[in-house]
């Protein structure tokens, strides 16, 4: 079984940098990325597991990535994490199917339970919200 | 005294010289009248005696018993006149006169009843019938002609007061518009001057005594008007200093957690990964958690420089050396990056009231922010001007820069908000804003994207009078 690659994205270098040095010890293959515009340059490239973005970049908004990821591919997990938590925000977040929300500070552990849950969730077909979509049943 | 109260005072002073004018008129009519009746009657009279002493001639010449008797009952006739006619003769000659012409016509009659056919031919007797006939006559037609004369006489002196009196009414309605309208056009420029400076935002009131008359309860008004806007202008303010404390402790939050959040970063992972790191990783993870630490003291730094209200060193000065001076301290910058700067500075600037390292920090704070929008290269205009002589001198800094996006232009004075890639501390311009407001200036920015950015910033004059 090939390893789930994840992508990071996070304008603060060290988010990107623990993440990778902590997911890696746990088998997964992660590239990080400091603005949106280069990461969605290299999601138009290859398929990732799971996204974890920064929602509140300098360029492109979190929001736009979540939006553009989920076109991309339904079934990649969106994990988002923000430095200024902001309900309305979430809301919209959770109505674009995004997996999980975290506001900094946040704990790694906290973060690896997520994607455990979001690649599991992949693993059963149907079950998945982004699985839906061309399934028909009798 | 109010101007209502001026205006009754006037039209009553205007109002009772015309009675009086009207009164002395109809005095002097009744009293022509009075001396025309008298004329008449005079007139009559006259006739009557002229027509006697003709009949006295004839009498003395042809001695007719029947023209005697004539002259008898012309006499009667006249007596009677004088009888009937005797209240309006009195009012005309008076008393006196009137009691002398009835003597005279008395006596005259006493001397034509003297005379009979016996004595008709005495000379004597005939001389002193036509002597009382001449006295009557003449005095009777002496205060006829003096009658006539005072007639002349009042009628002269009724045009000579109504000239005057139309002379005195115009002298005193112009006298009292003249004093009205002065007054008011005092009160009205000094309401004039006031609603101007407040439309331009400046809260002062109208000084000096406001007058008891209305305008001076419009100045009343105006100046509490005043007051409220100023107060208004306070609590907007007060409002507005809120906001950006919100906007301030949200910018903290951000500011603040992103580090707090990279520390907690590294020590979970550090602890995770502990037993696979060497020393050098070890102390790698330790210098990061290092700088992050420096990156919180840094912010906590600035803000508390920020929040610290500090003392202004107001003096009133020449703007051009301290713009000048805040060239040369970016100087170097200017000469590494090949940034062009074209200075304009007005050479007969008024004095401003300013504290010179604060109006330098907010120089320097631009022109860096310029520098940073051009570079490399590019074109930096700064100028100074005096655009309302004695009240504003403006500052410009105008680059040739990316310029500024439209939606971010209404937050740029926001503290924590940087349009830089590589991250200011987003509190610059925040900064610069809140040193122009406490100078009583103002600073306001216009950009388009691709061409360029201006910032401009007016200063109030030095006003002598107002700090003494």
């Amino acid at each position: 079984m090939t390893a789930h690659r994840i992508m990071i994205i996070d304008d603060e270098k060290i988010v990107g940098d623990m993440s990778k040095f902590s997911l890696e010890q746990d088998g997964y293959v992660v590239e990080t990325f400091l603005n949106g515009e280069s990461a969605l340059e290299r999601l138009k490239q290859e398929k990732f597991s799971v996204v974890i973005t920064d929602l509140k970049m300098k360029e492109i908004y979190g929001l736009e990535i979540l939006r553009t990821v989920k076109q991309l591919y339904p079934g990649t997990a969106v994990i988002m994490i923000t430095v200024f938590a902001n309900l309305d925000v979430a809301i919209e977040a959770f109505r674009d199917y995004v997996h999980d929300f975290f506001p900094k500070p946040f704990k790694i552990k906290d973060l690896k339970e997520s994607i455990k849950r979001a690649l599991a969730k992949a693993a059963i077909p149907g079950d998945g919200n982004c699985w839906r979509i061309g399934i028909r049943f009798p | 005294m109010k101007i209502i109260h001026r205006i009754y005072l006037s039209n009553a002073v205007n109002i009772g010289l015309i009675i009086l004018v009207v009164a002395l008129t109809l005095h002097s009519v009744t009293q022509v009248m009075t001396k025309f009746k008298f004329i008449e009657i005079a007139d009559d009279i006259n006739a009557t005696f002229l027509e006697m002493r003709l009949e006295e001639k004839n009498l003395f010449l042809y001695h007719n018993e029947s023209t005697l008797q004539q002259i008898k009952n012309k006499i009667e006739q006249s007596s009677q006149t004088l009888g009937q006619m005797q209240d309006d003769i009195l009012k005309a000659v008076g008393e006196e006169k009137f009691e002398f012409l009835k003597r005279l016509l008395s006596n005259y009659q006493q001397c034509v009843f003297l005379l009979n056919d016996a004595n008709i031919s005495d000379k004597k007797i005939e001389d002193q019938v036509r002597e009382a006939g001449k006295q009557l006559k003449s005095f009777s037609e002496d205060i006829t002609s003096l009658e006539r004369k005072q007639v002349s006489i009042i009628i002269k002196g009724m045009i000579r007061v109504m000239k005057r009196a139309f002379v005195a009414v115009v002298i005193f309605a112009l006298i009292i518009s003249y004093f009205t309208g002065q007054g008011l056009r005092n009160s009205l420029k000094r309401i004039l001057s006031q609603s101007r400076s407040i439309s331009k935002g400046n809260y002062q009131k109208i000084e000096g005594n406001a007058g008891s008359d209305e305008l001076g309860s419009v100045i009343v008004a105006m100046n509490t008007m005043t007051d409220e806007l100023q107060q208004r202008k306070q609590e907007i303010l007060q409002s507005k200093r809120l906001a950006s404390i919100g906007v301030l402790v949200a910018g903290v939050a951000h500011e603040l957690n992103n580090p707090l959040n990279n520390i907690s970063m590294i020590a979970q992972t550090y602890a995770e990964v502990y037993d696979t790191l060497g020393r050098e990783q070890r102390l790698g993870f330790m210098t990061q958690i290092e700088e992050q630490i420096e990156r919180l003291r840094a912010t906590i730094k600035n803000l508390l420089d920020f929040s610290k209200p500090k003392t202004q060193n107001l003096k009133p000065m020449d703007i051009n050396p301290v713009i000048q001076k805040s060239i040369d301290l970016v100087r170097n910058m200017l000469d590494v990056t090949g940034i062009k700067t074209h200075l304009d500075q007005a050479s007969d600037l008024p004095e401003v009231y300013i504290d010179s390292h604060q109006i330098q920090q907010v120089l320097v704070n631009l022109i860096t922010n310029a520098i940073q929008a051009m570079s490399p290269g590019g074109k930096l205009s700064i100028a100074s001007r005096n655009v309302e002589p004695g009240h504003d001198i403006e500052i410009s800094i105008q680059d040739s820069g990316k310029g500024i996006p439209k939606e971010f232009l209404d937050n740029i004075f926001d503290p924590f908000f940087s349009t830089k890639e590589d991250a200011g501390t987003g509190l610059g311009l925040w900064v610069s804003y809140g040193i122009i407001k406490n100078h009583q200036g103002n600073i306001r920015v216009k950009s388009i994207v691709g061409k360029g950015t201006i910032f401009t910033i007016t200063l109030p004059v030095y006003q002598k009078k107002k700090r003494d």
